[in-house]
């Protein structure tokens, strides 16, 4: 039973960082069409920005936090205009063909500047509390909240503000907004920040559990594509349930089944999923 | 007259060129050939293993190269980034041979060796395979042209269980890197472990490269409570394994696999600080190694790359060497049979010159200690060093005269050599 | 449109002609080995170029196929199959298993179905490396023999032991697959490849079965990456995971699409041309993927119809031009 909890404790973890990766990721898919493949990359991004600020520079961790946050929403702001601007009357797949072209480059950028070796960014929080007889790092459940606070924030933005009131329009009908005087671009530029900015939130968070490395965000990245599909582009419910779902998954597969196949019973879900459902669990008809 | 003038000249000229080719001024430059991950996963690892030849080619170009039938030859260090892809680790070692006419090649990942292995051998662009690579797997390829570099990890295998019997030990569980080395790992130790009559708790890989939360196996594993964890892959998520462990309340000791290092994980993941590495089991810090080359090489590597000194930097330095002696003995830098043909002749090394002396060289195998240490009450203690290639009594009291000393040398049979 | 102006037909015999006199004035074995390995990614290419560029089907399992295609022709003649047998064999199973995939996931249109097939590759990548009974593990499966020798007589026997053998060998199928390709995207069959690609629901209504033609596009350039996967096996001497995984479709893809999509010779330009403009960049070191993730980005920007279709648009602008001009004098001599 205890064993049993804590791995659920360990997929609620985990799924909190999957849901804020993902939510980011199904803003730019489903709103904006970019199948930014690059996302993960972006998060790696986020873990080394937060280790310049808070550790080069040593502004501290909700300092560094900030400004990694700001610095990855300047990232997003000229990857729209310059990477996925200039492409949007061209096929998906070349705008794939772009991500894939960002994440090597983000990849080898991390490297160059960085090196290969992982490094660390101090726990701000090491205490452990004991709780219904399982071990909780303060760190792991700040990773919880703060992904609860940030999905709620999210909401509100979106639903009590002008500005995400545009960013919903444009979702729903892109020359219709263009009609009644929305700037487009400066939506598709706010949107990719708030996508890059969360994804430097999720990686803020976690980072000072672990280490950080310029391969980090591949996996992470592709896991967040395979949940956008699985919740439906451009669905937010899609995107949270989603990410919570595959945390739990993947902590109670790996740990009481197989952890060597933990990821394939994630991605054979999809396959099997999609069969039945081919525009995902909350997708819309026809993309 | 002016026959006379061009005789003498041409005389000048004839005895110029002969001085010239006897007094060794003749030199010409070696290429020594590395591919291998420098960027992706595996880079560090990668980097290590290139750094430690930069620094032998260095240091024997300072000593002005070496000399064979007055000519001299310095070196030159190739390096080819191939992230572990074999159809570019090919293309690299082709480009090495052909164009930069390396006729010794490095390279530290068994999926890559495996095809050079294919084409070393083809006449016309033979080169010497330097392999660095703990798996008996190279002796399933029958191959006259590699020399494989570190100790088997079978010999890990055997020492370190050797040393957590002796504490008592017995209840293991496993949580070890997912991959062609870690699955070889869990396999022999399982096996060896289990002949000892010891017990396996729990069994639950991760994958080390990929993945930095270990929660979920960690809940698992320790939910067994096992006196032990066998953990490794790479040395930084190796310490983030101990820390998480250590933060799920987990008090018992560790087991490293030989590829995660224990000096490393001390001073790049907790900066230092052994506090939460106590009980640890592992190859021992290089600083433990009783050579009298070592601290020197420690120092001047850290200054040069600005990174932790490493058994894999060490090692690849110490078998360059053997291949500079060699060429030398063999009075060839481009015949790679002669090259390899002449390496028994040139061990054992001595401890003055190099980090980690070889000590000899059984078919494709070079023969150096495996050296083990214990983490305990905050200090590096009971360092050995396992010899583990002696077939009987003789043969390891003749080999450990040649083992530096300073620590206690052990002999570890490995009947057969693979595993089991 | 079904036939093409002499001067091309000249540039293509050409280029054949160059290919086969390729071993006697090839440099040096490096750059034999780029060439032969650029042979066989072609052959691979080629294949997604069908699913992708002929039939609008994004798919991301290439790399898996291929990977099939590689263990298959490894087990089998690390088994003692002969190359010649397992070779074909690997290349059904291919085709199978992209049938029995095919089936259910092309159900799902664009983004969903580049998903599920990449998901499909990840899941071969990862059974690739732990399935230690059949495919060796992450260590994979090393010592593939060489393909036996081909007798012919009053001539000796073909041997694949060196670097012209390996090289005939993959052309040789390169040469098929081309032709066998350009029949099938030039017949009638063909063009309702490309109905489905242009317009899926007017293909629809018009009465082609565009789940069938789509079936049949998979399972046809599926079986063409076994093929590939298969020499791949024969020549490295060695497979492992890599050979199967989301980076060779990666590799794959950035092939197809900057050579040029649904033209026959785009994606062997582009195998050929990015591996070698890789190998020029190695001097660039650690800044070699930077560069070249930046370089990828530019030419999708401005070459968004690859290489080909980019020759082809200047093509087409300097033979408007020259009619102009002919047009305009025509005019000024009346």
């Amino acid at each position: 039973m205890e064993l049993f909890l804590q791995q659920l404790f360990n997929g609620i973890m985990f799924g909190s960082t999957y849901a804020i990766v993902a939510l980011g990721l199904t803003l730019v898919m489903g709103i904006l069409n970019i199948p930014n493949f690059a996302h993960g990359h972006l998060y790696m991004l986020g873990g080394y920005c937060l280790f310049f600020f808070a550790g080069t520079l040593g502004l501290g961790y909700w300092a560094g936090m900030v400004l990694s946050v700001a610095a990855l929403g300047l990232v997003g702001v000229l990857m729209e205009k310059f990477v996925y601007r200039p492409l949007n009357d061209q096929p998906h797949i070349n705008a794939f063909i772009a991500a894939v072209g960002s994440l090597l480059f983000l990849e080898s950028f991390a490297l160059v500047v960085w090196g290969p070796q992982g490094l660390r960014i101090p726990n701000p929080h090491p205490q452990a509390i004991e709780l219904l007889g399982i071990t909780m790092s303060v760190q792991r459940l700040l990773v919880i909240i703060g992904a609860i606070v940030l999905i709620a924030g999210l909401h509100l933005f979106m639903k009590k503000t002008i500005a995400g009131a545009t960013i919903e329009a444009v979702a729903q009908n892109r020359e219709g907004a263009m009609l009644t005087g929305i700037n487009v671009n400066r939506v598709s530029a706010m949107t990719f920040a708030i996508s890059t900015g969360t994804a430097a939130v999720a990686a803020s968070l976690i980072s000072p559990i672990f280490m950080l490395s310029p391969s980090m965000g591949a996996i992470l990245g592709m896991k967040a594509f395979v949940i956008v599909i699985l919740g439906g582009m451009g669905s937010v419910p899609g995107a949270i349930l989603g990410g919570y779902l595959l945390g739990l998954i993947e902590a109670l597969g790996g740990g009481y089944i197989s952890a060597a196949y933990k990821d394939v019973f994630a991605f054979a879900a999809l396959i099997l999923i999609l069969s039945i459902k081919p525009t995902g669990l909350f997708g819309k008809r026809e993309v | 007259m002016k026959r006379l003038k061009k005789f003498s000249f041409s005389l000048v000229l004839g005895i110029l060129t002969l001085a010239f080719f006897c007094t060794g001024a003749w030199a010409e430059e070696v290429t020594i050939g590395f591919t291998g991950p420098l960027s992706g996963p595996g880079s560090g690892y990668g980097r290590d293993n290139a750094n430690g030849l930069e620094m032998a080619v260095k240091d024997i170009n300072k000593a002005g190269g070496i000399t064979i039938d007055g000519t001299n030859y310095t070196f030159n260090l190739k390096t080819y980034d191939d992230m572990i892809d074999p159809t570019a680790a090919v293309n690299n070692a082709r480009r090495l041979r052909a164009r930069d006419g390396a006729r010794v090649i490095f390279n530290p990942v068994f999926n890559t060796i495996a095809p050079l292995m294919e084409i070393n051998e083809q006449p016309g662009s033979k080169f010497l395979m330097m392999a660095y690579s703990s798996t008996p797997k190279i002796d399933e390829l029958d191959n006259e042209l590699t020399a494989s570099i570190p100790p088997p990890f079978t010999a890990y295998v055997r020492a370190f269980a050797d040393i957590a019997w002796e504490k008592g030990w017995r209840k293991c569980g496993m949580l070890v890197t997912l991959g062609a080395y870690g699955d070889e790992w869990r396999h022999a130790w399982k096996h060896h472990w289990e002949s000892l009559g010891g017990e396996i708790t729990a069994d639950k890989p991760a994958n080390y490269y990929t993945e930095t939360d270990y929660s979920a196996q960690l809940s698992a594993v320790l939910a067994t409570n096992p006196d032990f964890l066998l953990i490794g892959g790479p040395s930084e998520p190796t310490g983030l394994v101990i820390e998480q462990a250590r933060n799920l309340g987990f008090e018992g000791g560790f087991v490293l696999v030989d590829q995660a290092k224990m000096d490393y994980i001390a001073d790049v993941v907790f900066d230092g600080d052994l506090s939460l590495m106590n009980d640890v089991v592992g190859i021992a810090q290089v600083l433990d190694v009783p050579t009298p080359a070592v601290k020197d090489f420690n120092k001047r590597y850290e200054e040069k790359f600005g990174v932790h000194n490493t058994f894999e930097a060490m090692l690849n330095y110490s078998a360059l060497n053997i291949v500079f002696d060699a060429m030398k003995e063999a009075g060839t830098v481009t015949d790679p049979a002669a090259i390899k043909a002449a390496m028994p002749e040139v061990l054992p090394q001595s401890a003055e010159n190099v980090p980690t002396p070889y000590l000899g060289i059984l078919e494709t195998k070079l023969l150096v200690p495996a050296t083990t240490g214990v983490i305990k009450d905050g200090e590096y203690a009971e360092a050995y060093q396992y010899l583990w290639w002696p077939e009987d009594e003789d043969a390891f009291e003749k080999y450990k005269k040649m083992a530096p000393s300073g620590i206690e040398t052990r002999w570890l049979p490995l009947e057969g050599y693979t595993t089991d | 449109m079904f036939t093409k102006p002499i001067h091309t037909k000249l540039l293509y015999l050409v280029i054949l002609a160059a290919a086969l006199l390729l071993p006697w004035y090839v440099p040096d074995a490096y750059i034999f080995q780029i060439v032969t390995m650029s042979v066989i990614f072609a052959i691979s290419t080629s294949g997604m170029n069908l699913i992708l560029g002929y039939t609008g089907q994004v798919t991301l399992a290439h790399g898996a196929f291929f990977g099939i295609g590689a263990y298959g022709v490894a087990i089998m003649t690390k088994a003692g199959i002969s190359f010649w047998l397992a070779l074909p064999a690997s290349a059904l199973i291919s085709a199978f298993i992209g049938l029995l995939i095919g089936l259910p996931t092309l159900r799902t249109r664009g983004a969903y179905f580049a998903i599920v097939t990449l998901c499909f590759g990840v899941i071969v990548w990862i059974v690739s490396g732990n399935w230690i009974e059949l495919t060796g593990g992450h260590n994979g499966i090393f010592g593939i023999p060489r393909p036996s020798a081909i007798p012919v007589p009053f001539f000796g026997e073909i041997t694949f032991f060196t670097q012209t053998g390996m090289y005939y060998l993959s052309l040789a199928f390169l040469l098929i697959v081309l032709f066998a390709l350009h029949r099938l995207v030039y017949s009638v069959f063909g063009l309702t490849f490309m109905a489905v690609r242009n317009n899926e629901p007017l293909a629809d209504s018009v009465g082609i079965n565009t789940f069938t033609t789509k079936l049949v596009s998979f399972v046809a350039g599926n079986f063409i990456a076994g093929i590939a996967g298969g020499l791949y096996a024969a020549i490295i001497g060695a497979v492992s995971p890599t050979a199967a995984g989301y980076m060779m479709t990666f590799n794959f893809l950035i092939f197809v699409i900057l050579g040029g999509m649904a033209t026959l010779s785009g994606p062997v330009v582009g195998a050929f041309a990015i591996p070698i403009i890789m190998e020029f960049m190695q001097f660039l070191e650690d800044f070699r993927m930077l560069i070249f993730g930046a370089l990828l980005i530019l030419v999708i920007i401005y070459f968004p119809m690859g290489l080909v279709g980019g020759l082809r648009r200047l093509n087409e602008k300097v033979v408007a031009w020259r009619q102009r001009k002919t047009t305009e004098s025509g005019h000024a001599s009346s």
